[in-house]
């Protein structure tokens, strides 16, 4: 338990000084938190214009959609925010910066979390905080307590994915493809309801890639259209806690593949 | 003047070749792009009699292919190469060659497109066959908005690169400029289904004719004079643009800050 309060304080820290270091280029700090927001909000603002014209996606209206992708977005930003660094894995192997990394008396994913800032993602979590807010259905403090869970859960199912498909960079020197379709994946998908998709997809977005537990999944629950899943209602009450499991066994893979890592030598 | 230019669209073309890779993940995530788009779009039209805005679904769902592979083709690189010259230095080379910066900055965006296309070539007809896209009544309008379109594009990228001597920093600025575009090109949307004010500002924006126009002149949403009338408005921006340009290279080449060492 020390070792994981002393891991907190000194990413803290380093964090602390990712932020120092981000906040020098002040103007590219406001067009990255600009361009977050963009980039989140032209998916959105898809909808908005199509929703101008049709009434509903897949019998959801516009307030439950953006309810949808605000609660897509948030656990975005909160997995991305930690986590942007491990962006660059691939690159870290392939320079043997790796080594330095495993030389320090911390835990690796802890100095590879605190490498840099995402600047962009600022801008994710505020365009998905708003449209979180604005969107709220009236709920009671159970369900306010689930939607928390629910978002820190999306998290982690992301972070899950993502430190899980990292891993390999450890074996085979170059994911970032495969990483980067995975995101988009999420990113795209991940904010409409599923049935829009058709069976074979649906069902691939929900036990393949487990988009669909990011947020469609607990916001059926909000909404109560836990009759349209694919999955039974407890499953769907429990969501938020399989995001735990996903990153605890994406840990151990990681763990895993580090022990087995090999320096490129440069 | 032609050779050292060529020679440059030859680097672009070796540029896109060596990362093949990434293009062959980017052409995944190209086609789950367009089967999104085609299954929310077609969950929209469902239950519905008439079609809106006078589209059939089939005519949608073939421009929305259209639309997205041209975006795809033509988003431009150089605002990337430029970024990374400008950071770290070696602008320098660029700028000490005889031919212009921009010329050289153009023809390489033009092989990177060239080499993208070759590369490209195998798929088309699968996303041809794909997005239910069948032979355009208008070839010609076709072939001549695209191909304005393009070179508006590339010189929107080209204002892009200069932007960089002045903020040295143009990661964000292209990133924001990507969304921008693609989103008022119409690539999720055609153009004729946005509200109010946003319908007449992406009328007015140039990003159109990247996408919209070249797509909905194929699919037959735009015929006749309109095409004549898009085809004029296009030489117009590539006039004001090139205006633009040599005003704004003349200043910017003062500004260089060669960052070394």
């Amino acid at each position: 338990m020390a070792e994981v309060v002393r891991a907190l304080r000194l990413y803290w820290r380093l964090q602390r000084a990712a932020m120092r270091g981000a906040l020098q280029y002040r103007l590219n700090l406001v067009i990255g938190i600009a361009a977050g927001v963009a980039y989140q909000g032209s998916g959105f603002a898809f909808v908005w214009v199509v929703m101008h014209t049709f009434p509903a996606v897949g019998g959801w209206s516009l307030r439950e959609i953006a309810f949808l992708y605000g609660m897509r977005l948030t656990a975005h930003a909160l997995y991305v925010l930690p986590f942007s660094s491990l962006i660059g894995l691939d690159w870290l192997v392939r320079e043997g910066e790796l080594d330095r990394v495993l030389l320090r008396p911390l835990n690796p994913l802890v100095q590879i979390m605190a490498k840099r800032l995402g600047v962009g993602q600022l801008g994710d979590l505020l365009a998905g905080l708003v449209l979180l807010v604005v969107a709220l259905p009236p709920l009671g403090p159970a369900s306010i307590l689930f939607c928390l869970a629910a978002v820190v859960g999306g998290a982690l199912v992301e972070a899950a994915v993502s430190l899980a498909l990292a891993s390999l960079a450890l074996r085979t020197w170059n994911t970032l493809g495969v990483r980067a379709f995975a995101d988009d994946l999420f990113s795209k998908f991940g904010s409409y309801p599923m049935s829009v998709f058709g069976g074979a997809a649906q069902w691939a977005l929900t036990f393949v890639l487990p988009v669909a537990f990011v947020a469609y999944v607990p916001a059926s629950v909000l909404l109560d259209r836990t009759g349209e899943l694919n999955v039974p209602a407890p499953v769907a009450y429990g969501s938020p806690l399989l995001g735990v499991a996903l990153f605890a066994l994406a840990y151990r893979i990681w763990s895993r593949q580090l022990r087995h890592y090999q320096s490129t030598g440069t | 003047m032609i050779r050292p230019l060529a020679g440059m669209a030859r680097v672009g073309m070796r540029f896109q070749f060596a990362y093949r890779s990434d293009v062959i993940m980017s052409v995944v995530a190209l086609v789950a792009q367009v089967f999104l788009l085609r299954m929310v779009w077609t969950s929209l039209y469902s239950g519905r009699e008439s079609d809106p805005r006078g589209l059939t679904l089939e005519a949608l769902l073939a421009y929305l292919s259209l639309a997205n592979l041209q975006a795809f083709v033509t988003t431009p690189i150089i605002p990337m190469i430029a970024h990374f010259r400008i950071r770290t230095g070696t602008v320098f080379f660029d700028l000490s060659r005889p031919t212009g910066y921009l010329p050289q900055m153009a023809a390489f965006q033009a092989g990177h497109t060239a080499g993208g296309l070759l590369m490209l070539a195998p798929a088309i007809p699968v996303v041809l066959l794909v997005g239910t896209i069948t032979p355009t009544e208008h070839p010609i309008g076709y072939a001549a908005t695209l191909a304005l379109g393009y070179v508006i594009s590339v010189m929107m990228s080209l204002l892009i690169c200069v932007i960089g001597f002045w903020t040295l920093e143009t990661g964000a600025i292209s990133l924001l400029y990507r969304l921008v575009s693609h989103f008022f090109a119409g690539t999720m949307v055609p153009l004729s289904f946005f509200p109010g004010a946003l319908g007449v500002l992406a009328d007015a924006l140039p990003f159109k004719y990247m996408g919209y126009v070249p797509a909905a002149v194929y699919v037959g949403q735009l015929s006749g004079g309109q095409i004549g009338r898009a085809v004029a408005v296009e030489i117009g921006w590539i006039a004001a643009l090139a205006g633009v340009l040599w005003a704004i290279w003349r200043r910017a080449h003062h500004k260089v800050v060669i960052q070394g060492g």
